[in-house]
């Protein structure tokens, strides 16, 4: 379920907010749009997420927030201070975590690079030390505090870092893709501290960049699906599965043959098409218009000789909001 | 005020205290000890091998001896200060992948860099002080600890240490803001090693490579290691000038090099931020 939002945090503060943002990097050979024209206003408060695929630019957005990427064009402010002109006074309100990177001094103790991290922000030890005590004990790390981080696998070296991340309180948390290559268990762990975290202050605002749909949806108060650059749509779960909410869902499956990807699609009154490879069976998504299409979809099928092993439908998702309004999945945008 | 002078000397002695242990924490100590006291003789010991066998072992060179064993003990300091410290800092961005953590925090990223560069520092007190201990027993160089003019020295290597952090600060962070930079940490301080009278007096250099040399402070604060320990006894690269001389040349030429190095690092983070290197990955 999506997080409920605090209703004492000040939502005519604004926690982020970009103007025309772009970004073009530039080599010898090519240019390349990473961003472009980002208009983005995220509340104090808000989780909110941006959702893309790879190489959709959501990973430069957040660079470009935390300062640690400047912009072409356009302008960011985080926290009301501009990400360009105050990135000094910026710095000690903000923090990052980003995941799929084993990122740590491999040689120190999970505790000792904490402590050390904590005293770049000015934290008094005592302090410090207690918060990193109540922090690892609350992520199930309270027993390897004391062991060297290269013996921490990759999902308790992620806790580790989301600990690095909270430990200064800061009043905006950027979570950069926190829990890809975690497993199941792993990640639910993050998602729940990062929810704890955000119920004991409403003023907490978090920016999460994800390409996992459900997490998105689970977490966040409202997204931003980012493609090529851009913001292609902006608004919380619930309404962007609105604009399917219209159409039917059908999930279908084919066992292995020619591809009809494109046939689908060109079928009068299929609003988009995906389709992703499971356990041997093509699986495709349908928008349709409404359920007497599905007969002119079986009969493409049939044409092209392939043959039907089960067909649903089924509740709209995020997924199925992206490609409607994409044209595309996910997966296939990547591969682009 | 006070509050923000308190928290910097507390990063800066945390980024000291994390260059220690990332570079000493890499073995078990027994280990380390070795290394480090096998690392700078054998470094020395070619160079002595190499003495010996183009003089043949003449005594009328003896003061040439002095001048070479005093300036490789000492070009310590700028092997850590430069190449190893520039490696870390590389490490801490690709291997570690933890420098844009540090580059974020609230404290300025010039003092974690200082810190890091003085613990580089530190550690080669002790490869300066083995090579000069070996040269003492095993080559009879007439070194006594108690006429070595220490004010002296200490307001050198003081200097001389500002110099090679500007310098080093400077290059990490030119190195940042490129993409495939291992490697040239070694390179500059080869460079330096050969134009600042490290090995033999920059005198015998080419002209323009001799003015170049001769704008180093690391020249004058060799010349001043020298002059503070065998002062008549050692090969010196200026005789006509006095201590004092030397040493203004050297606080010239290391106020020279701090602004250089303040400039440079303005422009080179810039170039790193605007190219996002600073958290590149070592595999992109």
């Amino acid at each position: 379920m999506p997080r409920t939002p605090n209703p004492s945090s000040d939502a005519s503060r604004l926690a982020v907010e970009t103007r025309d943002l772009g970004r073009v990097y530039k080599t010898r050979n090519e240019t390349v749009t990473a961003l472009s024209s980002v208009d983005l206003k995220v509340r104090e408060g808000e989780l909110f997420g941006v959702l893309g695929p790879n190489g959709a630019g959501k990973t430069t957005l957040i660079k470009i927030l935390v300062t640690l990427l400047l912009p072409s064009s356009g302008t960011a402010k985080v926290d009301g201070l501009d990400v360009v002109r105050e990135f000094r006074q910026l710095r000690s309100r903000i923090a990052i975590v980003s995941g799929g990177e084993n990122a740590g001094y491999g040689l120190l103790r999970v505790r000792e690079q904490l402590w050390m991290f904590s005293q770049f922000y000015g934290i008094k030890s005592k302090v410090a030390y207690a918060r990193i005590d109540e922090l690892l004990e609350r992520l199930g790390l309270a027993s390897v505090a004391n062991r060297q981080i290269s013996g921490l696998s990759s999902g308790m070296r992620q806790k580790m870092n989301l600990v690095r991340g909270l430990m200064t309180d800061p009043r905006v948390l950027f979570l950069d893709e926190p829990t890809v290559a975690l497993d199941v268990g792993a990640a639910r762990d993050l998602r729940e501290e990062v929810s704890r975290w955000m119920a004991e202050d409403p003023t907490r605002t978090v920016i999460l960049t994800t390409h996992y749909m459900q997490e998105a949806d689970d977490l966040c108060d409202r997204i931003a699906i980012v493609n090529r650059g851009r913001i292609v749509i902006e608004g919380t779960p619930q309404s962007l599965k609105l604009e399917v909410q219209r159409d039917v869902v059908v999930d279908l499956q084919l066992e292995p043959g020619v591809p009809v990807l494109d046939r689908l699609r060109e079928v009068a009154g299929v609003g988009a098409a995906s389709v992703r490879e499971e356990d041997g069976l093509d699986r495709f998504s349908l928008l349709l218009a409404d359920d007497a299409v599905l007969t002119n979809v079986i009969s493409a099928v049939e044409r092209s000789g392939r043959r039907v092993a089960g067909l649903a439908k089924r509740e709209p998702t995020l997924e199925d909001a992206f490609v409607k309004l994409v044209g595309r999945s996910m997966t296939e945008e990547e591969t682009q | 005020m006070v509050l923000a002078l308190a928290r910097t000397w507390s990063g800066y002695r945390t980024a000291v205290r994390l260059g220690w242990l990332v570079s000493s924490n890499w073995t078990s100590p027994v280990p380390f000890v070795i290394y480090t006291i096998i690392r700078p003789i054998s470094g020395a010991l070619i160079l002595v091998v190499m003495y010996n066998v183009i003089t043949g072992g003449r005594g009328n060179t003896r003061n040439y001896l002095a001048f070479l064993v005093i300036g490789v003990s000492f070009w310590a300091f700028v092997t850590e200060g430069v190449s190893d410290f520039a490696v870390g800092i590389l490490e801490d961005r690709g291997r570690f992948k933890m420098l844009k953590y540090a580059y974020l925090a609230p404290l300025r990223f010039p003092v974690f860099l200082v810190g890091r560069a003085s613990s580089k520092l530190t550690s080669a007190v002790a490869s300066v002080a083995i090579v000069l201990v070996v040269a003492t027993v095993g080559l009879r160089l007439p070194i006594n600890p108690l006429s070595v003019d220490y004010p002296l020295l200490a307001i050198a290597c003081l200097l001389a240490f500002i110099s090679v952090m500007a310098f080093s600060i400077a290059l990490s962070v030119v190195l940042l803001a490129g993409r495939d930079a291992y490697g040239y940490g070694e390179i500059m301080a080869q460079v330096l090693y050969i134009v600042s009278g490290a090995i033999f007096p920059i005198s015998v250099l080419p002209g323009p490579l001799a003015f170049f040399a001769s704008l180093s402070p690391l020249v004058y604060w060799l010349e001043l290691t020298r002059r503070s320990i065998l002062h008549g006894r050692v090969y010196e690269m200026f005789p006509g000038l006095s201590d004092g001389e030397v040493l203004t040349r050297l606080a010239l030429a290391t106020a020279g090099t701090v602004l250089l190095g303040y400039l440079v690092y303005r422009w080179a983070d810039r170039q790193a931020r605007w190219k996002g290197y600073i958290d590149m990955d070592a595999a992109q």
